[in-house]
């Protein structure tokens, strides 16, 4: 019971839970529209949007906002572990993406079969591959909701993520072989949301394009998962240490 | 405890697995032959030559997000019928041959082609068509569409192997073996793996149980980092009734009949100076080819993997050992292998001529812009007079050497005369 009403709090945490999710939904029905897309394109559309940008969006203030308005204090002295609290509310992200790309798979299923253009071949992989890569970033901007107020855990998240990834672009375009590189590099591939790997994983990079027959490429595709699961665990396991150990202020900012 | 050491011995193996890098080329990924495996690919290659008609749709496709998509139809004795689109485009490219003559066509403008510049395309974009005489039996309708380069990518398996053709790698097979069983599109297939040139080239095929015809083909090709393209077949159908019309095509009254030039018309034409260049050798030393000057220069741009370089070798070698005496200097030139198989390529087919080993952009720029070459097709030759100018220069390799003797004996080469 406890486990449903927390989850469902994410569900309805404020009007705009909705107007995002309608929004993003309606722009995959856009995108189809007016440009027709193969599986690929739109499997890449779907993982920047839905993958990417919507646990941003649907995370915003998870925590900082009931902190912000001294809520937390009342939230907490419920006689349940703290962690339980951060772990339900990602379990409600959690779901919201899983039902959301469930529906932006289900738009691109109807306008295919009513407009018989474009391609929906493939789309299993980046839907699944989205909704890893959605969990490991919602993870990342629940857990900094806890220490950043309001809704600046998504917006920081943001600034980081274009700028990490303009850095790396710029890396790779301009620089060689350097060892600072490299090391950059793998900071970026095994301790950031993984997004190159998953969207290698989804495109068929440890599939269809492997170096190897398909399905002796498994364990790459496997081990991919893995990680994504995994970098989800450790982002929530430091939320969670996070929030049991701090103090919380009646006080309102 | 248990439980995190195994949560991290997890993800240690899957860092470690996804962090390892692409597989490089090693001796011991060519094939042994199974006879097996060896007859499916027979079997393959015998229904797609034994067939009266054969159509299908096939995608062609590769890791960087782009595909090509083909539409075949081919039917005896000589007739085909290739349209193809790039990408999520609707204009097509489309090769029809008759048996005696070949048309290659647009809907709309044609595209924007490796040889062209802007100003040659605003005069040739529209309403042009091509028509050549082209035998089936001689004609490769996959070589035609890279030659014009039309397709983002070209298709793995020609389409003309149905009229006949052998594939150009078939003489460099080391091995077919079996790689199990698998499924396409609910289509039961044996996968095979077969290998060309110990391995620098390896294709995996999934041959139908049902048609014997293939549903996917994957090439790996290993140069200097590894090529992927992947062929996917559907909607395939042998023997059926192809009406006349697929294969007939008649120019329109406003169309205008084009010749698209060909690679070799670009290359430096004699009489002009040779571009000077500074590249590495395979031993590690540098190459400039002004230290050449005095002496004559047979500059040849080559790849492990050309099936024309692996032929022409030998003889190259010969000639140059009973030229060297007269001031005739081979060198040759390679901007793509990766290290170890051209060491390995060398081991196998040694040369005393010096080896110019270089897969920098200033590598690919001198065969690009310097000689022209913009197809960087192998192998180019050019054969440099004493004082640094260009006597011919032409692509491929003609199977007696004619063009280079006669370019040899104009740049003065006297045999044996001392220098």
């Amino acid at each position: 019971m406890r486990a449903y009403e927390l989850i469902k709090e994410t569900f309805f945490r404020g009007s705009y839970i909705w107007i995002v999710h309608v929004a993003w939904l309606a722009i995959y029905g856009v995108y189809w529209w007016l440009f027709l897309p193969e599986s690929p394109e739109y499997g890449r559309f779907v993982f920047i949007w839905g993958g990417l940008l919507l646990p941003l969006a649907l995370s915003a203030g998870i925590f900082g906002d009931d902190i912000a308005s001294g809520r937390i204090c009342v939230v907490v002295t419920r006689p349940f572990w703290r962690g339980e609290l951060y772990l339900y509310r990602l379990l409600g992200l959690s779901l919201q993406g899983a039902v959301h790309l469930l529906l932006a798979g289900g738009i691109a299923t109807v306008l295919y079969a009513i407009m018989r253009k474009g391609s929906i071949d493939g789309l299993a992989p980046y839907l699944v591959a989205s909704w890893l890569l959605f969990n490991t970033c919602a993870a990342l901007s629940t857990s900094l909701s806890v220490v950043i107020r309001r809704t600046y855990n998504s917006l920081l998240l943001l600034v980081v993520v274009a700028c990490g990834y303009f850095i790396v672009s710029m890396l790779t375009a301009y620089l060689g072989q350097q060892a600072g590189k490299g090391t950059f590099m793998a900071f970026v591939r095994y301790l950031w949301p993984p997004c190159e790997l998953l969207f290698k994983f989804a495109h068929g990079d440890y599939d269809k394009f492997s170096l190897t027959v398909g399905k002796f490429s498994l364990p790459k595709s496997v081990a991919c998962v893995v990680h994504s699961l995994m970098l989800t665990v450790a982002y929530s396991t430091v939320g969670i240490a996070l929030l049991t150990r701090r103090q919380f202020s009646r006080a309102r900012d | 405890m248990v439980i995190i050491a195994a949560v991290l011995a997890l993800e240690a193996w899957a860092i470690y697995v996804v962090g390892a890098s692409p597989e490089q080329w090693r001796p011991k990924m060519t094939v042994k032959d199974e006879p097996a495996a060896h007859a499916l690919y027979e079997m393959m290659i015998q229904t797609i030559r034994e067939a009266d008609s054969l159509s299908y749709n096939s995608v062609c496709s590769s890791p960087d997000y782009r595909a090509t998509y083909y539409s075949v139809s081919l039917k005896k004795p000589g007739s085909f019928r290739v349209d193809l689109v790039n990408g999520p485009t609707t204009r097509s490219s489309t090769l029809i041959g008759d048996g005696n003559n070949l048309s290659v066509f647009w809907s709309g403008d044609r595209p924007y082609l490796w040889f062209d510049d802007q100003e040659s395309h605003d005069k040739t974009r529209s309403n042009v068509y091509i028509r050549r005489t082209a035998p089936a039996d001689r004609i490769s309708i996959a070589g035609e569409v890279a030659r014009l380069g039309v397709a983002w990518y070209g298709c793995i398996l020609d389409p003309s192997t149905f009229h006949g053709r052998t594939d150009v790698f078939d003489p460099y097979i080391d091995g077919i073996r079996g790689r199990g069983t698998d499924k396409i599109e609910n289509e039961k297939c044996d996968v095979i793996e077969i290998s060309y040139m110990k391995a620098q080239r390896i294709r995996h095929l999934w041959i139908s149980k049902r048609d014997h015809l293939p549903r996917r083909i994957k090439e790996i090709v290993r140069a200097a980092d590894n090529k992927i393209v992947v062929e996917e077949w559907s909607d395939v159908g042998i023997g059926a009734n192809m009406p006349a019309k697929t294969f007939a095509w008649s120019p329109p009254e406003d169309g205008r009949l084009w010749s698209a030039p060909m690679p070799d018309d670009f290359l430096p034409k004699g009489g002009q100076e040779a571009p000077d260049f500074e590249l590495c050798t395979s031993g590690g030393g540098k190459i400039r080819l002004s230290d050449y000057r005095g002496k004559v220069v047979w500059l040849y741009l080559w790849q492990c993997g050309s099936p024309q370089c692996r032929q022409e070798w030998p003889h190259l070698q010969t000639l140059y050992e009973a030229h060297k005496d007269s001031g005739l200097v081979v060198l040759g030139l390679n901007c793509t292998d990766d290290e170890h198989i051209l060491r390995a390529f060398l081991r196998e087919n040694p040369v005393t001529f010096p080896i110019i080993h270089d897969g920098s952009p200033t590598a690919r720029r001198v065969v690009l812009d310097g000689y022209a070459n913009k197809t960087a097709a192998a192998p180019m030759n050019c054969i440099i007079d004493r004082e640094g100018r260009i006597v011919d220069a032409w692509l491929g390799y003609d199977g007696n050497h004619q063009r280079a003797l006669a370019a040899l004996e104009k740049a003065s080469l006297q045999p044996n005369a001392s220098n």
